[in-house]
């Protein structure tokens, strides 16, 4: 029995407003300038929204601090990921810039951990590619540092973006594996309840009204006929990793012995003025080499059925009148 | 329960695309319009209770700690509660404990969303394709709705057009539609049929705060308004799928209701109390929360509706603000249905005040409408009902 490992990246940019403070800050970054705040008689940058100490809504008045400052702690970054500023080894140090009372965290090109030190001068260098973000510059210590000549961008900077990434591996929990299985192998497999003699699919290995633990004995195969219940006809809307584009029906489809719809079943082949709550279907399976579980993960709220159902077809019975739907119908 | 429990300051952003300020500076817009409603300062409040909905949908992973300087929190504590869309109503649940405990004098409680520094519904489908959003989701149950009721069709269209006209005596309100009426929201692109793009509510952002006090703070607060006392409030959860679950009308829901109207003394909703602001994103969930919340008989729902019952000047108006339909910052939203219902006891709704407001009731749910959360505040502290 495969424990079925599965692993997923999610992936999106998130975008920040930058509002009446930061905004400021990161276009003067693009534009080769560092900028801090007045905040009582304390200049702190990066510029804050609202005073560390009291609260209070800080006027926008900015302070032009830097380009050189002084390292007041650092740390040796020996294995950079892909996520760093850096491919080679670097420092993240705390560094306060000449005119500011309050250090910037950022990253120090330095040769080895042996060339950066507390109490080191370094200075900030600006890349050429600059966006208005804190990734717009980097520092290096003050002999290294080049004269640069910055050409000012032309809009004021609103918003960043950040884009996230995070790979998630888990194993599929025993019952929910054995409802994979099944899929696989062109099958519906669901679990009984002892105690109340309900179906549902997929089990989850307990039943949660009954309160009884299930194990692979309470598995059962259920038909692949059944009916839908319930339809709506999903126009797709567009956003990140959306790949459909085409209006579709999305039913609610009851398979005969279980207790539990199927939801979100995609019915294809049946125009949407044909369809109908209480339509007989039957699910005909992919070939078997064809069957897709991959996007089926722990999800205890919405499982879907993967990729491994070829289409529902009507299977010709009368259809079931609406008095004789599922209890809870 | 040692205190009753009173709101005394409200605050609310303008809800819409907002490139104005940070996250930050969105919920201390709120947080200090309540704070002057109050007639108080950050430096009278005990706690603060930070509601919104799943992380994911900004990306700013536990926002309660990076939002503590824009709060005025640090060095006090700070609660954050997460329960999916009903969130704000919960949350504002949460902040009515701490004082009714005796634990707090006085306590702040925001809720917000910033939908456009992502995507809700990438958050939703985890990142993956097919997606069917809220809407899709929804719609089946709606459907069934439908098929339960016998409701004609025009009923969705006429709460999409209601909320809309009341959300224009609102100036906070997202969505300003001049010229809807049954005939645009018809023909408006389908979505997730039966719903139409006009019966689906905005992405907003924004955020919602109350104060709320003892007795004695009362007294403390210089508000120019009366508060609104809360007299009762519950909470409920089912699970969204479990063998004979009825996703129409939830057992939760009715459930909540029910706890809801036994701690007010409340023994006929529809006459005992004013108004209320309900969560109805999707236009069908008013006729379908008036009758799981038992302001109704099953099946009459969509006939109060019809009869305008649910209007403003109806006999139990609902979405006085324009509801979730006119402005959905998700996190917020629920806390402003509180908050909305606060106004209307308070007389301090506007143009879209009822006349004589004095019981009023606010409702929210969320995931798969198994998650609910409800208040009912009054002008009196301890009102009796015939």
């Amino acid at each position: 029995m495969s424990e079925f490992p599965i692993s997923f990246t999610l992936e999106y940019p998130y975008e920040r407003t930058l509002g009446p403070v930061i905004g400021p800050f990161f276009t003067a970054l693009r534009d080769g300038r560092v900028l801090g705040i007045n905040c009582g008689n304390r200049v702190i940058c990066p510029p804050v929204e609202y005073d560390p100490d009291t609260g209070a809504t800080l006027e926008p008045d900015f302070v032009e601090v830097g380009p050189a400052g002084t390292v007041e702690n650092w740390t040796w970054i020996a294995e950079p990921t892909s996520k760093h500023p850096f491919q080679e080894p670097f420092a993240f140090a705390q560094i306060k810039l000449d005119g500011a009372d309050t250090a910037i965290t950022h990253a120090v090109k330095a040769a080895g951990p042996d060339a950066i030190s507390t109490g080191m001068r370094v200075k900030i260098q600006f890349c050429d590619e600059r966006v208005g973000a804190i990734t717009d510059v980097y520092f290096v210590p003050e002999a290294d540092a080049q004269e640069q000549t910055i050409t000012p961008g032309e809009k004021e900077v609103r918003k960043t973006i950040h884009k996230i990434s995070l790979v998630y591996k888990e194993k599929l929990y025993p019952s929910r594996a054995r409802y994979v299985q099944g899929l696989l192998d062109g099958k519906f497999i669901g679990q009984r309840s002892p105690k109340t003699g309900k179906v549902s699919i997929p089990g989850k290995g307990y039943d949660s009204i009954g309160r009884v633990t299930l194990s692979e004995a309470d598995d059962v195969e259920l038909s692949a006929t059944g009916t839908a219940v319930s339809y709506t006809v999903i126009t797709p809307i567009q956003y990140q990793g959306q790949t459909k584009t085409e209006p579709y029906i999305s039913a609610m489809i009851f398979l005969d012995g279980s207790d539990q719809p199927l939801i979100a079943q995609e019915v294809h082949g049946i125009p949407a003025d044909e369809f109908r709550a209480g339509i007989r279907l039957r699910a005909k399976f992919k070939a078997a080499g064809e069957r897709n579980i991959d996007d089926i993960c722990n999800s205890w709220m919405f499982c879907s059925t993967g990729d491994v159902i070829e289409r529902w077809e009507p299977t010709g019975e009368p259809d079931v009148p609406f008095e004789d739907f599922p209890e809870f119908i | 329960m040692a205190e009753r429990c009173a709101v005394v300051g409200l605050g609310q952003t303008k809800y819409d695309r907002c490139l104005r300020v940070t996250m930050d500076g969105l919920v201390r817009e709120a947080a200090l319009k309540a704070l002057d409603d109050a007639g108080l300062t950050f430096a009278d409040i005990d706690a603060i209770v930070l509601g919104k909905a799943p992380d994911a949908l900004e990306g700013v992973m536990m926002p309660e700690l990076s939002l503590c300087d824009a709060l005025n929190a640090v060095g006090k504590p700070i609660h954050r509660v997460h329960t999916a869309g009903s969130v704000g109503a919960s949350t504002a649940i949460s902040a009515v404990t701490l004082i009714e405990s005796g634990m707090y004098n006085t306590v702040l409680t925001v809720a917000y969303e910033k939908q456009s520094d992502g995507d809700f519904m990438w958050a939703l489908s985890g990142g993956k394709s097919g997606g069917q959003g809220a809407g899709g989701s929804f719609a089946p149950w709606i459907r069934n709705y439908i098929a339960r009721s016998g409701a004609p069709e025009h009923i969705g269209w006429k709460v999409a057009v209601k909320d809309r006209l009341n959300a224009l005596k609102n100036p906070l309100a997202h969505l300003h539609m001049e010229d809807i009426n049954l005939e645009s929201v018809k023909e408006s692109p389908m979505l997730w049929e039966p719903l139409t793009f006009y019966e689906a509510c905005p992405s907003s952002d924004g955020a919602a705060a109350m104060v709320m006090t003892n007795k004695a703070g009362v007294k403390r607060s210089s508000s120019k308004a009366p508060p609104a006392w809360v007299i009762a409030h519950a909470k409920r959860t089912e699970l969204a799928v479990y063998p004979g679950r009825d996703p129409v009308k939830p057992l939760a829901g009715v459930d909540c209701a029910k706890e809801l109207y036994k701690k007010a003394g409340i023994t006929d909703p529809r006459k005992q109390i004013d108004c209320a602001e309900l969560y109805v994103p999707f236009s069908w969930f008013e006729p379908m929360w008036l009758e799981t919340h038992l302001i109704c008989e099953e099946g009459d729902g969509w006939k109060m509706v019809d009869e305008g019952a649910t209007e403003i000047g109806g006999d139990f108006p609902v979405c006085m603000s324009g509801g979730v339909l006119s402005s959905n910052p998700i996190g917020a939203s629920g806390m402003v249905r509180c908050l909305e219902a606060a106004n209307q006891v308070r007389g301090t709704a506007g143009d879209y005040q009822v006349d004589g407001a004095k019981v009023a009731m606010g409702q929210a749910y969320g995931g798969a409408s198994n998650y609910f959360a409800m208040w009912i505040v009054s002008s009196d502290p301890d009102p009796t009902f015939n």
